[in-house]
């Protein structure tokens, strides 16, 4: 009772001595509140970010833990290593085995293959296209329909002599630019067409040696790519989901472009640039006037106008000038400057014009480079370094759910691992048999490096070589029959392949989903282990180092956030001392008096303990409940993710944070760790006051 | 008769900067239970000095001090403190209050440190120093609603109440008017009357000495025992 008694006493005496030096308490008490209420806010915030963005990282091309070569030359990192280049990660020389080995592993649901790169990728323009059809209807015999077509082909002929005689007023080197002018007017003379019943082939190969490349609608366009077994990916990652078009079938080779790169790269760069705006100026509010990076997207967008006037087909040209004139009040001029005059968008108008564009124009010309269900040239460099190309059928376009505005989520497009391991100039037992049959037939063979003098210009006359050669000039290909690229002659996207085909094969790493993914420390050494046992030469890492520099990040921001805390509590701490260490001194009488009466040492101490801990009790309630308060406030309206990166982070568009017990706990802990640290010194002052003060 | 605090050959030493200065000299002194002294002398004579030493608060440069049969200053801070709380009740010249703490929870504070005492118990004591001391209207008042006068009966309530052997007072009258500081000797020598308990306290006050029983006189640290001023 008394020991109650006495401690209520303790506590009456704190609060009377808080009391009494308001002031600097009032001050030390919003420092630990502000303290603790940042604790609070800070690692809710952070835990709710790392589990968003696990989630996010997880869940679309990470699983839980990546194996890759043991001697591997740089680090994985699947959204970039924050460097430039492409990363060295070695082969996975045979990923059946590590297949085999690690699905033994407890609780591992899928081991993945995979394997990223960049590429190039074409795809046919509108003229192509255009050329292909009249190619079509000749075959088939349809003169009528080629008639039209060829009329189609002079009117593109016609907008693009007026193209090019823009190019002869403002480029250097007019003769090349009057070589091409003279191609086009020849399309665009009737006599060229005159040969088309007579000698049709003579037409078509102008057209497409000649006309065709001229326009240069899609050059210069990267793409990244992940290889993978596709249907075990589809399985295992769950925020990947078909958006258009479909899902490869198994044992197809094909590739899903991402909706993201699809609608940010592949299309059409007005409607692009439309669609920004719109999401801009509708959806945030924002103002071409106040913002200068608009203001510059504004005056870009108007020469723009060649990607809408260069597709037209002539009649569409016609209408849209029809539908520009009524639409634009006393705009005349040709369709150039018709589309022009209609880029030009401000704050009052855009909205309007966004509507006529998706309404009228873009039904009219292509939207995107290429289109769902298209094949595709991809080009790539291969390890060796040599380019590559695979033709492949775009079958559809996909997102990773959450991640539909993430840049670098969107970077990634899936295509099968058969596809991605001929780019990347994986020497299978069938290319490398094809590849001995063409070295026989043109009579190739290895040389040493001290006989390649005699072997390439003759030791003495071998007049069958010489022959050979003036016969067929250097091509050394002449006897092959290039168009079939397989022995059967299909062409790549028609053959076919196995499981079997995927498993045995080259990966560069490898997706470890789990089970149970709370277990992945005990999993990465199990899996440790397992690589050991087998001796498979692989590293694992969890997601957050596969992931590379966005995967740091979170560590990165929990340091600052940590030096931040720090910072805060190192001031609080000193002002508390301080402040503890003037009271001391302004008590020191009255301490005096408790120890001359009997008071030991220890009640002091426990006073001053007591004091500081009621300070941050209170200051660390409140701060906690503000910081929980704010969290809850941020759980409701949503943290907007104002970056690309932090989608990622966000696993979203906004972040809507939650706080746990732990978050308040650590709050809690923190501040009345530093309380105890601050009053340490003044309660040892205190304790050594002498009762002889008193008296 | 017991002998309740026995000094033999005290010597106190200050350093101050490079010198040392002599605080008490060669003190010899006795005090048996019950006793009502006045430690007499100029200021500066080292009463206060003298004072401590009793008290416990403070230990003798050479010498020793027995205080109700402990030699203090062989005993170390816990146990002279101990001592302080179990056998010596400080009546301080300032009153040395707890502001913010009542007058009842200021007598209450020295049992509350000791522990024994049940709550009742120590009510029950606290409401009988109050009526002793003639103040228990005042005994939910804080110290600075009292006058001089209360705030120091309140203060002998304090030292009296853990019932000590000894009482010890410096210049307890010294912050009081001459009326009043006599009304409070009166009150410390009608205690040790009813009560037995010893009285040593220090004053230069001629009238305060008159009721002394014995009056120990100390110059410049030496004691000069005379009868108490008639």
């Amino acid at each position: 009772m008394s020991r109650l008694a006495r401690f209520w006493m303790v506590v009456q005496l704190a609060f009377r001595n808080l009391y009494s030096a308001k002031g600097k308490n009032i001050l030390v008490g919003f420092l630990m509140l502000f303290g603790t209420c940042l604790v609070v806010l800070g690692t809710s915030l952070l835990d709710s970010i790392e589990h968003s963005m696990a989630k996010s990282i997880t869940a679309s091309v990470a699983g839980h833990l990546q194996v890759y070569d043991k001697n591997a030359r740089d680090d994985l990192a699947l959204f970039g290593s924050g460097f430039m280049g492409q990363s060295d990660i070695g082969v996975i020389a045979d990923f059946d085995r590590v297949k085999k080995a690690l699905s033994q592993v407890p609780n591992v649901k899928a081991v993945v293959p995979m394997g990223t790169n960049m590429a190039e990728f074409y795809s046919s323009t509108l003229l192509d296209r255009t050329i292909e059809s009249l190619r079509q209807a000749l075959s088939a015999g349809q003169a009528q329909k080629a008639q039209a077509i060829a009329a189609k082909i002079r009117a593109m002929a016609t907008m693009m002599e007026g193209e090019f005689n823009n190019r002869l007023q403002v480029l250097k080197n007019q003769s090349e630019v009057e070589k091409q002018l003279s191609d086009i007017r020849r399309v665009k003379s009737a006599a060229f067409w005159q040969d088309l019943e007579t000698q049709p082939d003579r037409v078509i190969e102008f057209l497409d040696t000649r006309l065709a490349p001229l326009v240069d609608e899609n050059d210069g366009y990267f793409m990244r790519y992940l290889g993978t077994d596709l249907q075990l990916f589809a399985q295992n990652f769950e925020t990947f989901e078909m958006v258009h078009g479909q899902m490869i079938p198994p044992g197809r080779r094909g590739l899903l472009v991402n909706q993201k790169f699809y609608d940010d790269v592949v299309r059409n760069r007005v409607a692009r640039v439309m669609a920004y705006l719109h999401q801009k100026l509708i959806e945030n509010g924002e103002t071409i006037a106040d913002d200068p990076l608009l203001q510059n997207i504004v005056d870009r967008l108007v020469r723009q106008y060649r990607r809408i006037t260069f597709q037209l087909q002539p009649d569409d040209a016609r209408m849209l000038a029809k539908q520009l004139q009524a639409y634009l009040p006393g705009a005349q001029g040709p369709i150039e400057e018709l589309v022009q005059e209609f880029l030009r968008v401000t704050d009052d108008n855009f909205q309007d014009r966004h509507r006529f564009f998706f309404a009228n124009i873009a039904p009219k010309i292509r939207l995107y480079l290429f289109d769902i269900g298209d094949v595709v040239t991809i080009r790539s460099y291969t390890k060796s370094g040599y380019l590559k190309s695979v033709n492949v059928k775009v079958y559809g376009s996909f997102s990773f759910k959450g991640l539909e505005k993430s840049d670098l989520a969107g970077a990634f497009n899936l295509m099968d691992i058969i596809t991605f391991r001929d780019l990347y100039g994986m020497m299978t037992q069938e290319k490398r048999a094809e590849l001995q049959k063409i070295q026989a037939q043109i009579g190739l063979a290895d040389i040493a490096a001290d006989q390649a003098e005699n072997a390439l210009f003759g030791e003495t006359d071998q007049p069958g070589e010489a022959v050979r050669a003036n016969a067929q000039g250097f091509d050394e290909f002449a006897d092959i029959d290039l168009k079939a690229t397989t022995d059967n002659g299909k062409s790549l996207h028609d053959t076919t392949y196995d499981q079997a085909d995927i498993d045995q094969g080259m990966a560069l790493h490898a997706a470890i989903v789990l089970e149970d993914p709370t277990q992945l420390v005990a999993s990465q050494r199990a899996i440790e282990q397992a690589i050991d046992q087998h001796q498979l030469g692989l590293q694992v890492v969890d997601w957050q180092t596969a992931s590379g520099m966005v995967g740091q990040m979170v560590t990165l921001v929990r340091v600052i956030l940590y030096v931040a805390i720090l910072i805060i509590f190192l001031v609080a701490l000193v002002i508390i001392n301080n402040t503890m260490v003037m009271a001391t001194m302004e008590r020191s009488v009255e301490i005096g008096t408790i120890r001359a009466i009997g008071g030991q040492r220890a009640f002091v101490l426990t006073l001053f303990l007591i004091e500081t801990l009621l300070l941050g009790t209170a200051a660390g309630f409140l701060g906690a409940g503000l910081g929980a308060g704010l969290v809850s406030y941020f759980g409701q309206v949503g943290i907007p993710a104002a970056h690309d990166v932090l989608v990622l982070l966000f696993s979203g568009p906004r972040l809507y944070p939650s706080f746990g017990l732990g978050n308040l706990i650590a709050g809690a802990s923190v501040i009345l760790g530093v309380s105890v640290l601050a009053t340490f010194y003044p309660a040892l002052i205190a304790t050594r006051i002498q009762p002889v003060v008193a008296m | 008769m017991e002998n309740i605090v026995e000094l033999k050959q005290v010597v106190k030493e200050y350093p101050l900067g490079k010198l040392t200065v002599r605080a008490l000299s060669d003190i010899n002194l006795t005090i048996e239970k019950g006793e009502f002294t006045v430690i007499a002398g100029p200021s500066g004579s080292g009463k206060t000095t003298l004072l401590n030493m009793v008290g416990c608060v403070d230990t003798p440069s050479s010498g020793s001090v027995t205080v109700r049969g402990q030699r203090i200053e062989q005993l170390g801070d816990r146990a002279r403190t101990q001592l302080r709380l179990a056998e010596l009740g400080f009546i301080f010249q300032t009153f040395n209050l707890i502001p913010d703490l009542t007058a009842a929870q200021n007598v209450e504070f020295p049992l509350l440190l000791q522990g024994t005492l049940t709550k009742k118990e120590r009510q029950r004591r606290v409401a009988e120093l109050f009526e002793l001391v003639d103040l228990t209207p005042q005994i939910k008042q804080r110290p600075n609603e009292l006058s001089g006068g209360q705030r120091q009966r309140v203060a002998i309530a304090r030292a009296l109440v853990t019932q000590p052997g000894i009482v010890l007072a410096d210049e307890p009258t010294a912050n009081l008017d001459s009326v009043t500081g006599l009304n409070i000797i009166d009150l410390m020598k009608d205690l040790n009357q009813k009560r037995q308990t010893t009285f040593i306290f220090s004053t230069h006050d001629q009238r305060v000495m008159q009721h002394a029983q014995r009056v120990i006189q100390i110059v410049d640290g030496c004691l000069s025992e005379g009868a108490p001023a008639s």
